[in-house]
């Protein structure tokens, strides 16, 4: 980038007048995004009356028509990002935080807020999958009722606390992972997907089924998560402000989206995101330059069950019940829906489209049995608009020589 | 450098090779001529290890039956039919793949890429471009480019010049000659002849799966097998 330079001086060391002007409406833009985002998701949040509810999702529609109609517009924030990034991350964490605080007392309103991230954490690992390496992975699903189910036995039949259960739980799903990675690697796209639902199913059946599961009524009680001393059913007092208890785990989940953004990142620019998305391409010409394509197949894989047991675990504790009915096929379906809707390989499109299609359902409660054609035909509204997804992978940066 | 010993292919119960021998040696440039549905992309493939010959032995750099993400770690450089550049990708990307994939350290790639802009200017300037977005012509230099940058000792291309017009061609195979007189090994499998046998010491000539004619270029180029293949 050859006029990256200049426009990244700091305000203090005498830039020009036309950059300084660059920079305040660069911080300007993020900041003036970052609070609109904030501000549609709490509106969406509180709305209850159907009538509102169809008018944000208009006000949605005509944002992104108005982004479809004039690329130029994207491209302009997505560079005030680009040149602002310590800012823009600065802020967004801030608002993160804060979030709860702006919510108050709304248990219902920070549970949804949870479930939310939770499915985020999901959905980006099965990006790593479906977005940057184009596997129909349809067992996601299954590998978070892994994550839930096996730190959910230990916590019970063995006293495990919750922090000992993370990594055991992670690495079984991973070992799972692999497991249907194995039978996946003769077969592509359709049939691919086929052998992951199958895997998916088999899950869900072994989980109704054995003794030592539950059986159909699943697991209960499991014990809340204590750090420090600090339980995680007491209600969270900060700077003399009281949070409800489920605004413990909201920190606690969006300290995993966290993490699994920096991993996704991280992912995403290195050799293996690079060798993921040339796979996706064309897998002969990935192979005729040397990837081996079985093992970064594989490696997606793990990492997905990974990401996706973090999210079981801590769906586990927080809920203290789960069932195999919560691990479906369904699951898999929602939670690719929410990845293709986002935005396939684009982190942020990706949890924008998961809050999107995990708050819908809530708002479209009125409709009763209506409500899954209702979801249906959102999701067929926005698709349409915005074919690609909501925010679709951008051109990739080249990191390795400037 | 590459051996071919009696080797035979099938897609399913059709024959695609018949007993193929074939060896091109250290530093040799040898073409390969056949019409089309003579087996030369097959050929291709199992030389590569995209497919497993039925019977007979393959041998790619001193390696028996090295699959194709191991050899481009043996020095062979691999450009495929129709480029297959990684078209969502810029050109960038694209070389950096077929240099990473060969050598993990990301020193030399500098120094590839400084070699690649002496053999082809026109790619460093378009380094940030979309692949997909490349001319014709721009995208086999890039294809090429991409199996060169990791250095390899032997290079085996199918049908390059397809789809260029005849300055390109020229201009391509003024820059495989050019590698071969640096020392390059060159399997050329080729439709196009005349500009094959130019460049080339040795030739091959396939058809229906066979190999029916094998000699000096010099010898091919007057002989009358290559005229009644193409021209009868």
């Amino acid at each position: 980038m050859s006029t990256g330079g200049s426009l990244n001086t700091e305000p203090g060391e005498g830039g020009t007048a036309p950059a300084r002007f660059r920079i305040s409406r660069d911080l300007g833009t993020v900041a003036a995004t970052i609070t609109a985002v904030a501000g549609l998701l709490y509106v969406f949040l509180v709305v209850t009356v159907t009538l509102h509810v169809v008018i944000v999702l208009g006000a949605m529609a005509v944002a992104l028509w108005l982004l479809q109609r004039d690329p130029r517009v994207e491209a302009s924030i997505a560079g005030s990002f680009e040149r602002r990034r310590s800012f823009a991350l600065v802020l967004g964490v801030a608002v993160a935080l804060a979030y709860p605080f702006a919510i108050g007392q709304n248990t219902y309103h920070i549970h949804l807020l949870v479930i939310c991230i939770l499915y985020s954490v999901l959905t980006i690992a099965l990006n790593f999958q479906l977005g940057s390496a184009n596997i129909p992975n349809f067992a996601t699903g299954a590998t978070y009722g892994i994550g839930a189910y096996s730190s959910a036995l230990l916590a019970l039949n063995h006293g495990w606390n919750f922090w000992a259960t993370l990594p055991v739980a992670a690495l079984a799903a991973t070992v799972f992972g692999f497991a249907i990675g194995l039978p996946s690697m003769r077969t592509r796209d359709a049939y691919l997907a086929l052998v992951t639902i199958a895997c998916g199913v088999i899950i869900h059946q072994l989980l109704n089924n054995f003794e030592w599961t539950g059986g159909a009524q699943g697991l209960i009680g499991i014990p809340a998560p204590s750090v420090f001393g600090h339980s995680f059913t007491q209600p969270l007092r900060v700077f003399g402000l009281t949070l409800p208890a489920q605004a413990n785990f909201y920190y606690l989940a969006l300290l995993l989206l966290m993490l699994a953004i920096v991993v996704a990142g991280r992912l995403h620019h290195s050799r293996i995101g690079l060798a993921w998305n040339a796979l996706r391409a064309d897998e002969i010409a990935a192979r005729s330059v040397g990837i081996n394509v079985v093992w970064y197949k594989m490696l997606a894989f793990a990492v997905d069950a990974f990401l996706a047991a973090f999210a079981g675990v801590v769906y586990a504790f927080y809920v203290g019940y789960i069932a195999p009915d919560n691990f479906t096929f369904l699951v898999s379906v929602m939670l690719m829906t929410m990845v293709i809707v986002g935005g396939m390989d684009n982190v942020i499109g990706v949890i924008i489209g998961t809050f999107l299609l995990t708050l819908l359902p809530e708002k479209l409660r009125v409709f009763s049995d209506y409500r899954l054609l209702f979801y249906g035909l959102v999701v067929i509204a926005f698709l349409s608009i915005r074919p690609q997804g909501l925010f679709p992978q951008r051109l990739r940066r080249y990191r390795g020589v400037e | 450098m590459i051996e071919l010993e009696a080797v035979s292919t099938r897609y399913g119960a059709v024959p695609m090779l018949r007993e193929v021998t074939l060896r091109v040696g250290a530093g040799e440039l040898v073409c390969l001529l056949g019409p089309n549905g003579a087996g030369k992309t097959t050929l291709f493939k199992t030389v590569a290890g995209l497919i497993r010959p039925t019977s007979g032995t393959v041998r790619v750099a001193g390696s028996p039956d090295a699959r194709t993400e191991r050899i481009a770690a043996l020095g062979v450089g691999l450009v495929p039919e129709n480029r297959r550049l990684f078209p969502g990708l810029t050109v960038a990307q694209n070389l950096c793949l077929g240099y990473e994939a060969v050598r993990r350290e990301r020193v030399g790639f500098d120094q590839g890429l400084e070699d690649i802009g002496r053999l082809f200017p026109r790619v460093l300037e378009r380094l940030d471009q979309m692949a997909g977005t490349l001319s014709g012509g721009e995208q086999a230099m890039v294809a090429l480019a991409r199996a060169l940058i990791g250095r390899p000792t032997v290079l085996v291309m199918d049908e390059p010049s397809l789809g260029l017009a005849p300055k390109l061609i020229r201009e391509y195979f003024r820059i495989v000659e050019e590698l071969h007189a640096r020392g390059s090994t060159v399997l050329l499998i080729e439709q196009n002849a005349g500009m094959a046998l130019r460049i080339a010491q040795r030739g091959y000539v396939l058809s229906r799966g066979s190999v029916v004619a094998d000699d000096a270029a010099e010898a091919l180029r007057k002989s009358s097998v290559v005229r009644n293949l193409y021209f009868s």
